[in-house]
């Protein structure tokens, strides 16, 4: 079943690569939020906007970022809500940010209790009835009234959100069972005016967050718990370190992840064709996910056409090993300093079979201008 | 001769090579891009220090990630460090954290391959 599984994602690998633009990019979070996850994910996704936007849109960015903390609040709120956390680990939360040509998308997705469904739906579609400057006096009102006592269910928030992002707030609710729903809620922030607001009574404009709970859905069945979809380059890989790091319970595993993670996002970095602006990064996809008990790593990547055999023969000379040979073969490289062999596989390849559970499997997709789309997938045995 | 000391960053090591103080340690994280650059000045001053070392020299590495391409620089540290041992009595100390499998392992494999005085020190 596990096989299956992977399969399906490097068959999906490649189109979510290729659905979005050059310095666009979608990050993808899934599980439990802490407060250490949660600034962590806003380091990442700074780090990225910052890239891709230039000084004068330096206020859109500020906007972004409160946005991105108000939404990241309300998720560990509603966690908070709701006292027994093993529903959290039944229903794990979203928050995805998205660049999209002229436009980011903020949305979350977590859990609320039914009865609460109600409250919040008349909260969201007061908000979203007023203008600006209405929106700026309801949220005088509720500041002046004191109602903010209980804990930020005034929805203050929520005005922000709109606020902020000068538009209207979509939300949907999908019912689980008799006693929770998922509540999606997305927050459309354009570049500039050309791009438009939000018209939540156009369900044309619904397709955004159809698509963040399609993505919710797909990251439940493979437990997947991140997607990145964009560049990379070395201040990410250090945010996602973080990330990892941040997930509570599995010292362990988590520094055997991290180990890998570490030679496969720098593999991409140093070896990955560049997009047309290097200083950005390397374009990519990187899964993280949970299948029995394994965390398997999966990457994707665009190489050139010549690289393919290299890195064929290097992974398979690595898969044909066995442990004690790849040991003896780990010491002799370390220990060749002058190897003018640049087909010599490196140990970058070497050390991600010694720690992967099971051979590293590839995979070479044809795209369109004749160069190859890199599946590479390593497996770490879950250790308590 | 002068102290080497170089403060830790997001991804390189903190280094201080201090033969006054009698300290010399490399700890955190190590997992720069460009291991080779980042790692040079340090070989560079140990070579210097091996002409004229201390009478004892105990070299701590207490890091916490590796990647690849930095092991393949420690590796070179520590053979430098047996140059050292020609002129001076010198001890490696590799520390690991009691869970990390891995960190022990590559001290492990560091200690089989030279010759100069090697522990493994496990820490809770």
């Amino acid at each position: 079943m596990a096989q299956e599984s992977n399969r399906n994602l490097f068959e999906e690998a490649y189109g979510l690569f290729n659905r979005i633009g050059e310095s666009d990019f979608e990050y993808v979070y899934r599980g439990y939020f802490n407060h250490n996850i949660t600034k962590k994910i806003l380091i990442l996704a700074d780090n990225s906007i910052a890239k891709v936007t230039d000084a004068s849109q330096a206020t859109l960015q500020k906007r972004i970022y409160y946005i991105m903390v108000e939404g990241l609040q309300n998720i560990t709120h509603h966690q908070e809500e709701i006292a027994n956390d093993s529903n959290f680990d039944k229903y794990p939360g979203i928050f995805a940010i998205q660049k999209d040509g002229g436009r980011y998308f903020i949305s979350t997705g977590n859990i609320v209790a039914n009865d609460k469904i109600d409250a919040l739906k008349s909260k969201l579609d007061i908000i979203n009835s007023l203008d600006q400057n209405e929106l700026k006096k309801f949220h005088r009102e509720i500041l002046a009234s004191g109602s903010i006592s209980d804990k930020g269910g005034a929805g203050l928030g929520l005005i922000e959100m709109s606020r902020k992002s000068g538009n209207k707030l979509l939300y949907s609710f999908e019912k689980l069972d008799n006693e929770f729903t998922y509540f999606y809620l997305q927050t459309m922030l354009p570049t500039d005016e050309n791009f438009g607001t939000v018209n939540p009574d156009d369900s044309d404009e619904h397709n955004t967050l159809d698509s963040v709970k399609l993505l919710h859905r797909e990251m439940n069945a493979e437990n997947l718990q991140l997607y990145f979809n964009g560049f990379f380059n070395q201040d990410n890989l250090l945010s996602l370190l973080a990330i990892i790091k941040s997930r509570p319970n599995m010292p362990l595993t988590t520094i055997k992840i991290s180990n890998v993670m570490v030679e496969m996002l720098q593999n991409i970095i140093k070896h990955g064709a560049k997009s047309s602006d290097e200083s950005v990064g390397v374009p990519g996809v990187f899964f993280l996910g949970q299948t029995g008990n394994e965390t398997i790593l999966t990457s994707g990547n665009i190489i050139n056409n010549e690289s393919v055999e290299i890195i064929s023969q290097r992974l398979d000379f690595v898969n044909g090993m066995s442990k004690e040979d790849l040991s003896d073969y780990y010491d002799d490289v370390l220990l060749d300093f002058d190897s003018t062999d640049a087909k010599r596989t490196g140990l970058g390849f070497t050390d991600l079979r010694i720690k992967s559970d099971r051979p590293l499997k590839y995979e070479f997709q044809d795209v369109e201008d004749g160069r190859k789309f890199y599946l590479l997938q390593t497996a770490v045995k879950t250790q308590k | 001769m002068e102290k080497l000391i170089i403060e830790e960053t997001e991804d390189t090591p903190e280094i201080i090579l201090d033969p006054e103080e009698g300290k010399f340690k490399i700890s955190k994280i190590s997992v720069p891009e460009n291991a080779v650059d980042f790692y040079h000045p340090v070989l560079e001053w140990i070579k210097n220090y091996a002409e004229e070392p201390n009478i004892q020299t105990v070299f701590d590495f207490d890091l916490e990630y590796v990647n690849t391409a930095s092991s393949k620089q420690v590796i070179q540290i520590i053979l430098l460090l047996q140059k050292v041992a020609e002129k001076g009595n010198v001890k490696v100390n590799w520390y690991y954290e009691s869970i990390d499998e891995d960190m022990k392992a590559l001290g492990a494999r560091y200690k089989k391959l030279v010759t100069v005085p090697f522990d493994l020190v496990e820490i809770e």
